[in-house]
């Protein structure tokens, strides 16, 4: 039984730039200054703070603590937000358990990081011995890894990846908070020759570490209304899952926790596929966005090319897909990357889209992706439906 | 995918990695340096994991010792790295492949003297050793 209790009642985007020189501190100040100036509220009201780890400020084990400070915000509820891209999503949804156990009445979901600025992260663990000496450091090696299974089970056009890619890149000349290199058209001609950089992987199926912040007030209907919120949406389902196969040496790597949570996010919120207004996936490589498509039911499993070339994916297509230009087309700000497929989600449903206004914003698939495991896909996967 | 030379230098300076940081991991260090492959094995499930964990995946509990594989299996994905990182100064193009063991289990390695080209899915591999520096051996795979 879906709940309608609780609300995002506003939200905050910085600017995503590259290499600006400023602190993941002095990003989440801005998001907040804008928050508080968009809502109108004033800062006594915020009792709950969730804060997403950052890249930048990754060796700081006090830094949601520290942040507490920066921001001036005294919550009785404080929550370090340590999946990744999913900390935006699953903070609102930590909040709204907190909120619903009386530890707060109205929480900042923050996401700020400045990784290309600052990179101060080791991800320790195994890594040194057993991943970074076959040459397997970064995302995008895991990714060719995985991008090579799938093609050799299921077959893979790559014209369909560069779709998603050219979709999400149109999006982004619509969206003045996208990184300004990026905002210039993209060709199927110009996506086939980019270079590979982790076969089969390209880079134009890549994101790219940028800086910025986003921020989310989450309060009850009722609080919201009594502050004078005019816009709200209601995260009406959440789903997440961590390590999903994680002990099995021979998991299927093209299975990914939404192959588990996908269908059972949209049956608590009472959706089939073909209900889905918009689509804000999490977009660190576009295969993931095809992986997504399979695993919420959009198509069949191994489907995910011919679906992807015969939708309209377009803001105002039958399906609009990060429809701001996801993380890829207008840059990823370090960890703070899943709030903004979900800030674009609530600015749409708030009918602030501008000039890539999807049509009728009844709700939103909102989804995030942490951690790049073993050789396998991606650590934890969360996914959250909003409702008007 | 039409590369035809990997560079694999002669003597590469790679680094080495501090061992045992995670969970006791000298069975491997001391297993390859024999030319051995030596993984972690439950002995509930009878079954091998790898990376060494500090519990069985299959049981939670610590039932494990190391054995010796037979250092054989088939290549289950590949990707060619081809953009410089730390470790790989002089070995791109570089073969990667996650390797599913005849025993049950997988391991990413490198395949070493392999043409990009002739990188591919289902391809059967042999154990083979690299060297992290001409001390430190490591495994990798080669095409069998």
């Amino acid at each position: 039984m879906k709940k309608r209790d609780i609300v995002i009642g506003g939200y905050a985007e910085t600017a995503i730039d590259f290499k600006t020189g400023r602190s993941a501190y002095d990003l989440a100040g801005e998001a907040l200054d804008q928050l508080l100036e968009r809502t109108g509220i004033d800062r006594s009201e915020i009792d709950g703070l969730s804060v997403t780890t950052a890249l930048s400020e990754a060796q700081n084990p006090f830094f949601a603590v520290y942040m507490t400070e920066a921001l001036g915000i005294t919550p009785t509820w404080l929550n370090y937000g340590g999946i990744g891209g999913c900390s935006a999503t699953g903070g609102v949804a930590r909040a709204m358990s907190a909120i619903r156990d009386g530890m707060c009445k109205l929480a900042v979901v923050m996401s700020s990081d400045a990784p290309s600025s600052d990179w101060r992260s080791n991800y320790g663990a195994y890594r040194s011995e057993f991943q970074d000496p076959p040459g397997v450091q970064g995302p995008p090696a895991t990714f060719g890894l995985l991008m090579s299974r799938y093609i050799h089970q299921y077959g893979l056009d790559p014209e369909a990846l560069g779709k998603i890619a050219i979709t999400q890149r149109a999006h982004a000349l619509h969206n003045p908070n996208g990184y300004k290199k990026f905002q210039k058209e993209l060709t199927m001609e110009e996506y086939l020759k980019s270079r590979v950089i982790s076969d089969p992987l390209r880079v134009l199926d890549s994101v790219m570490f940028c800086d910025g912040a986003n921020a989310f007030i989450v309060t009850t209907e009722e609080n919201a209304r009594r502050l004078g919120l005019k816009k709200m949406v209601y995260p009406v389902a959440y789903g997440e899952v961590t390590n999903f196969n994680g002990s099995d040496p021979l998991a299927d790597i093209t299975q990914s926790g939404f192959t588990r949570i996908g269908p059972e996010v949209l049956r608590k919120a009472g959706l089939a596929p073909k209900d889905v207004r918009m689509f804000q996936p999490y977009d660190d490589f576009t295969i993931a966005v095809m992986m997504q498509f399979e695993a919420f039911g959009f198509c069949e499993r191994g489907e995910g090319s011919a679906y992807t070339l015969r939708t309209d994916l377009s803001f105002n297509g039958e399906l609009p897909l990060n429809t701001g230009g996801g993380q890829i087309s207008a840059g990823q700000p370090g960890l703070a990357s899943g709030g903004l497929n979900l800030a674009e989600a609530v600015r749409q449903m708030f009918g602030e889209g501008g000039s890539r206004q999807v049509p009728d914003p009844r709700n939103a698939l909102v989804t995030g992706i942490g951690v790049i495991p073993y050789g396998r896909n991606w650590g934890t996967s969360s996914a959250m439906v909003l409702e008007a | 995918m039409s590369d035809t030379t990997p560079t694999t230098p002669a003597a590469p300076v790679r680094p080495v990695p501090r061992q045992g940081v995670y969970v006791d991991s000298k069975p491997f260090w001391d297993g390859i340096a024999q030319g051995k492959l030596v993984l972690q094995y439950c002995t509930v499930a009878k079954r091998f994991q790898h990376y060494p964990k500090p519990v069985s995946g299959f049981t939670g509990r610590r039932t494990l010792e190391w054995r010796e594989v037979a250092g054989t299996g088939t290549i289950y994905a590949c990707t060619v790295v081809r953009i410089p990182g730390p470790g790989v100064e002089g070995r791109i193009p570089l073969c990667v492949a996650t390797v599913e063991l005849d025993e049950g289990v997988r391991i990413i390695a490198n395949v070493l003297r392999c043409a990009p080209s002739d990188l591919a899915i289902g391809k059967r591999v042999r154990l083979a050793i690299d060297q992290l520096t001409p001390e430190q051996a490591y495994p990798a795979f080669e095409l069998a």
